[in-house]
């Protein structure tokens, strides 16, 4: 058994709305990013 | 707690569970029992690994965690995203396409059967013994505060989560979940709104925020690069990446979530709702605890937190020790909360205030030290009493009886999961291959059914016999570190080095966890190193082990 070769998305695979899993989890690290420079922004005003 | 406290907890928490017995009703094949079926969508995964991940730690110990430290803690889980987006990509296409059952499964089908049992054998010690400690944490601080028996206490809420766990299976946890995380964010809002509105006339939102931010408490977000710094934004990025690998990765009780009704789609849309869901939730649960914090900077709190060790310390004959540690507490608390009322945080008073808080924080050592002299010292940290108190004393009745389901209800969510994946991978990776192996399909979901029940005694049982383990709450933290290395190690070899075979990394990881072990018993370092040595250790034996011993055996 080749793990690795298992890796490859599935035939036919996407994800809805955002069109392919790569840009889905760009979209979710970039919600991420948002909301550490929230956190950070929460840092610097009231502390 | 009152009659209305009682009516609204018992009802909450026996709804949700008959709500997912009727929902589940009716005979099932395994497929169906061990991964649900295909109604079960990706909001409902993603709620459901919210739900595991969210036990009663999280609600008990969170707003006191803020309340002693401020909320710097949120940190910690800044690694998860990328390991929720490295398991959506690496894990979750294999499980998937390989239709396993259980994770452990796939090392079956990559290395070999011993490998298989070995990743799962690690596996069903580490969790068996950590659902005992899920149960008996919050048990222990109910019964101290609430008067109830703590064994009673244990067997009712590990007991009604072993019924049902065991009779719906994988479907009736993730509904359960769903609801039962719903009712945990309704009643942890009403606590946040209340502990707002309960602040001094006046002092509106933005400036309470402002007041606790002056007293140190509101420091989301630390880039140091000091070792000394306990919370740091690159310690969660890199530790906590590497903890919510192995979390999610390679523990059944999170790969069983997600793999529940066998879509690719919704694994992965699950997966990546925790992505951007579970930090801010986290960051809203310390906030809660920083505005609770506030509170009692206006409303006098205990000196000792954990109300029946202290009374346990006066009865043994510190009473007066004790008392004059109060009088001292009652004058810096007065003295304080003058100064923040006059002019919250000025820049003239906060030196003065930020000292009052210090001395504050060194009488409560104080008489933290004179309950251990008098041995009424608990197993608990105090600071896991301060959200408790502050329900118990300050919410009105109703809303306390819903806040202790959250905790009964956090405590049912997290253990039905862990219960509902020792009984499956006991089930598919041990009694179907070794002792059954050719039986009809109802067979084993009664034998999973059965082992899940097993598994629920030993939970309670380990439960009731946690009061011999010292820092409780650490405990459980401490055995996940030493045993997640391990298993993770097997799974990158499996997906990343490709040239290492069964033997060399069985043995591998069993010298890797010999290797943690002896540390563990010898050096005094963070437990959380103990995953990465773990990992590490795998990934480094296993490739010297193929290489000279099983050279033999690599591929042509």
């Amino acid at each position: 058994m080749k793990g690795t070769d298992l890796q490859s998305e599935p035939d036919g695979d996407s994800a809805p709305l955002f069109g392919s899993w790569p840009k889905a989890y760009c979209v979710a690290l970039g919600i991420f990013a948002f909301e550490i420079v929230l956190f950070y922004a929460f840092t610097v005003v009231f502390s | 707690m009152n009659q209305l406290d009682y009516v609204v907890l018992i009802a909450t928490i026996l709804a949700i569970p008959l709500y997912g017995l009727w929902r589940t009703r009716g005979r099932e094949t395994l497929g169906h029992y061990i991964k649900g079926d295909e109604s079960i969508r990706w909001a409902t995964i993603g709620l459901s690994v919210l739900a595991t991940q969210a036990g009663p730690i999280t609600f008990l110990s969170m707003p006191g965690q803020a309340y002693e430290s401020g909320i710097g803690f949120v940190q910690n889980y800044f690694g998860q995203p990328f390991a929720l987006i490295t398991v959506c990509a690496v894990f979750v296409p294999i499980f998937q396409r390989l239709k396993v059952y259980t994770a452990y499964e796939y090392l079956g089908q990559r290395f070999d059967q011993k490998t298989r049992l070995l990743g799962a054998f690690l596996f069903l010690i580490q969790r068996g013994l950590a659902a005992g400690i899920t149960i008996y944490a919050p048990a222990i601080i109910l019964s101290a505060l609430l008067g109830w028996r703590l064994n009673l206490t244990i067997w009712l809420a590990g007991g009604l989560v072993v019924a049902y766990t065991a009779f719906g299976g994988t479907k009736i946890v993730s509904i359960t979940q769903r609801y039962q995380i719903l009712i945990i964010f309704v009643g942890m809002a009403l606590a946040f709104i209340i502990a707002v509105h309960r602040l001094p006339a006046g002092l509106s939102f933005g400036r309470a925020l402002t007041v606790a931010g002056g007293m140190g408490k509101l420091q989301a977000v630390d880039f140091s690069l000091d070792p000394d710094r306990r919370y740091t934004f690159w310690s969660g990025i890199f530790g906590g990446f590497f903890l919510a690998l192995s979390y999610f990765g390679a523990d059944q009780s999170q790969v069983q979530r997600y793999l529940a009704g066998g879509s690719l789609t919704a694994s992965r849309f699950g997966l990546l709702f925790n992505a951007v869901v579970k930090v801010p939730m986290q960051f809203l649960i310390l906030l809660l605890g920083a505005m609770v914090f506030l509170f009692y900077q206006f409303e006098e709190p205990p000196i000792y937190f954990n109300r029946p060790a202290y009374d346990r310390a006066i009865a043994l004959g510190h009473g007066a020790e004790l008392n004059e540690l109060q009088a001292e507490f009652d004058d810096v608390f007065a003295r304080k909360r003058d100064l923040l009322s006059l002019s919250g945080v000025s820049s003239a008073s906060r030196q003065e205030i930020l000292q009052l808080d210090a001395k504050a924080r060194e009488l409560r050592d104080r008489a933290k030290a004179v309950l251990e002299r008098a041995g009424a010292s608990p197993k608990s940290k105090d600071s896991d009493y301060v959200f408790i108190t502050f329900v118990l004393q300050h919410l009105p009745h109703g809303v306390v009886g819903l806040l202790i389901a959250v905790i009964l209800c956090a405590t049912m969510s997290a253990t039905a999961a862990t219960l509902n994946a020792l009984g499956s991978t006991s089930a598919v990776d041990f009694y179907r291959p070794l002792i059954r192996p050719n039986a009809p399909d109802h067979h084993y979901v009664v034998a999973t059914e059965l082992l899940t029940i097993a598994w629920g005694l030993v939970a309670i049982g380990v439960a009731s016999y946690a009061s011999l383990v010292e820092n409780l709450i650490e405990t459980g933290n401490i055995l996940g570190s030493i045993f997640y290395g391990s298993i993770l190690g097997l799974f990158l070899v499996a997906f990343f080095l490709r040239s290492v075979r069964g033997s060399a990394v069985f043995f591998a990881a069993l010298l890797a966890q010999c290797l943690v072990l002896i540390l563990f018993w010898t050096l005094s370092i963070s437990y959380l190193w103990y995953n990465l040595i773990g990992c590490a250790a795998v990934l480094v034996f296993s490739l010297a082990l193929q290489r000279t011993i099983f050279a033999k055996s690599s591929p042509a």
